[in-house]
């Protein structure tokens, strides 16, 4: 017995959304692979794409399922959706290539059950419980995925294990310690991601609400985290890739930052734009 | 906000045909766990169970009273049953992981330490700004009694609200839900890290000094992702807000058990098998 709060009003369909996520997330994340052809990590982009169209997908699939009252708070979807997102990524890395793919099917696997446990053990019986868990779990595993094909060019268990060190700037010695694993990096893109996927409908929920401002909202959060990335790869990749990959980052987030303040004007009832306090001389 | 809105009324009810699906569930996991590594990775699998499953009773000790707290209108610590069960496990779980070279009993208390304190912290600070910021006593809307003082307690309680800060029985009951928490996270990161600090150097082929960023990197990871896991379905059972182990709520918690023996134990399979396959 739960009361739905909100219902979807025009718009595109979940669905859609959905099917549009997903293929673009994989074939963003495929396309980083032009890193191997070319042997170069000029592509790692593509991974900061795929997070941004995940995070995309998943922050509407919150906004289904919490539209139903799970008393729980907004958050707590995020964290799930990551929780079990990152359980599925780390293993799919050992697949190599397949790696997304396995992600995708591990994920699903993981967040079908925990569905299950969430709408039958623990008897919430909300209709959409089981689905959208099991999308958020796919969302968690293809986001940290995308970040670490920005952040190391690889999505490969080796790839984000192994980094290399340079010793006064000719010897390289491989090291454990400098990669996107080893180094901790996966806990700042676990959050990152997690803070991203539900921020937006956080923060646009109310009778208000309006698809395309949250989702607009979403893609600005999402090139926000990839700024951050982007920052953190040059670390890891060489210069140029991350330059490239901060440019990206940088004018989407400009473009989806300028287009949501426009889409939140619209929605306002009226707006005021206020000018910082004025300095009076003499005072 | 949702929270408020609505509540689901799911009530104490327990589905029998789920309770069992799930533990056999849970079998069918643990044979799998047997099936792929009889010694190692099965008992790693039931530290791992066991923990997921002091994290989800854990939580239900706690005081979450979510927004309506904020508002002075339920008692309990005003944020939701996610974040507090994060913080106090996280909390727990780095104190523990200090202490992961002295051997698995005292890490496992460390961590337990860990968690309590930071309840016990927050607990404090929580009813300081209730008391001497927003000049409300303390007072359980749930038992006319405070069952560990015996002070009565509607006298206290505004009308119209559910009872405001932190009653001694909400306090007692954040602290072990700290301690059970910081218990759980630190014996599923102790498991994860000792598996992989065995079985990496050989998947690796490197040396064990090389691959302990990795291992202990993959073990941490992999211990936040079980608890959020674990604090986000607890949360599900809970439904908002609790009080305390006073709480009728709190009856729910076999449900939980079931459900976090089984998300731990698939979580947990998932972790192991990273160095078996």
């Amino acid at each position: 017995m739960t009361v739905k709060v909100e219902v979807i009003e025009g718009g595109i369909p979940h669905q859609k959304i959905m099917i549009a996520g997903l293929i673009a997330t994989i074939v963003c994340l495929y396309l980083s692979y032009l890193n191997v052809y070319t042997n170069t990590a000029y592509f790692s982009f593509f991974g900061g794409l795929a997070v941004v169209a995940a995070l995309i997908w998943g922050s509407h699939t919150i906004k289904v399922l919490c539209s139903y009252g799970i008393g729980t708070g907004v958050p707590s979807a995020g964290m799930i959706a990551f929780g079990s997102g990152v359980i599925a990524m780390l293993l799919a890395t050992k697949f190599g290539n397949a790696a997304p793919i396995v992600a995708l099917i591990l994920a699903a696997v993981i967040g079908l059950i925990l569905g299950y446990l969430a709408n039958e053990v623990l008897n919430m019986k909300i209709p959409v419980m089981i689905q959208s868990l099991t999308e958020l779990a796919v969302v968690g595993a293809l986001t940290l995925m995308g970040f670490a094909v920005l952040i190391t060019g690889s999505f490969t268990f080796t790839g984000l294990t192994t980094g290399s060190v340079t010793l006064f700037g000719m010897i390289s010695m491989p090291s454990y310690q400098v990669s996107f694993i080893g180094g901790g990096l996966v806990a700042v893109a676990f959050l990152l991601g997690s803070i991203a996927v539900q921020h937006p409908f956080n923060a646009c929920l109310g009778p208000g609400w309006k698809q395309d401002r949250m989702l607009m909202l979403t893609a600005e959060c999402g090139f926000l985290s990839m700024i951050v990335a982007a920052v953190m790869s040059f670390a890891l990749i060489s210069a140029g890739a991350a330059i490239i990959s901060l440019l990206i980052a940088l004018i989407g987030w400009v473009y989806t930052y300028c287009q949501y303040i426009e889409l939140s004007k619209r929605d306002a009832y009226a707006w005021l734009d206020a000018k910082p306090i004025p300095d009076v001389e003499g005072h | 906000m949702t929270a408020v809105a609505a509540k689901p009324q799911t009530g104490a009810i327990f589905n029998p045909t789920a309770m069992v699906v799930g533990i056999v569930l849970l079998i069918i996991l643990l044979g799998i766990g047997y099936y792929v590594s009889p010694t190692l990775g099965l008992a790693a699998l039931i530290g791992i169970v066991i923990g997921g499953v002091l994290i989800g009773f854990g939580v239900h000790f706690v005081p979450v009273g979510g927004a309506p707290a904020a508002m002075g209108q339920a008692p309990g610590i005003a944020t939701g049953v996610a974040m507090l069960a994060a913080g106090a496990g996280l909390a727990g779980l780095f104190g523990g992981a200090w202490a992961a070279d002295q051997g698995l009993l005292i890490a496992v208390i460390t961590g337990g330490i860990g968690g309590g304190l930071m309840m016990a912290i927050t607990c404090m600070m929580v009813n300081f700004v209730y008391v001497f910021g927003m000049g409300i006593p303390a007072a359980s809307g749930k038992v006319l009694k405070d069952p560990i003082t015996g002070d009565s307690q509607p006298e206290y309680k505004s009308q119209g609200t559910e009872g405001h800060g932190l009653p001694f029985v909400s306090f007692v009951g954040g602290v072990i839900g700290g301690i059970l928490g910081g218990a759980g996270g630190t014996l599923i990161y102790i498991e994860l890290l000792d598996l992989y600090k065995a079985t990496l150097p050989t998947v690796m082929n490197a040396s064990a000094a090389q691959i302990l960023p990795i291992a202990v990197a993959t073990a941490g990871m992999f211990a936040i992702g079980l608890f959020l896991v674990n604090a986000v379905l607890t949360a599900y059972n809970i439904t908002g807000t609790i009080e305390g182990p006073h709480d009728p709520k709190f009856k729910r918690w076999p449900r939980s058990v079931v459900a976090s023996a089984v998300a731990s134990a698939l979580c947990g399979l998932v972790a192991i098998l990273i160095v078996l396959i």
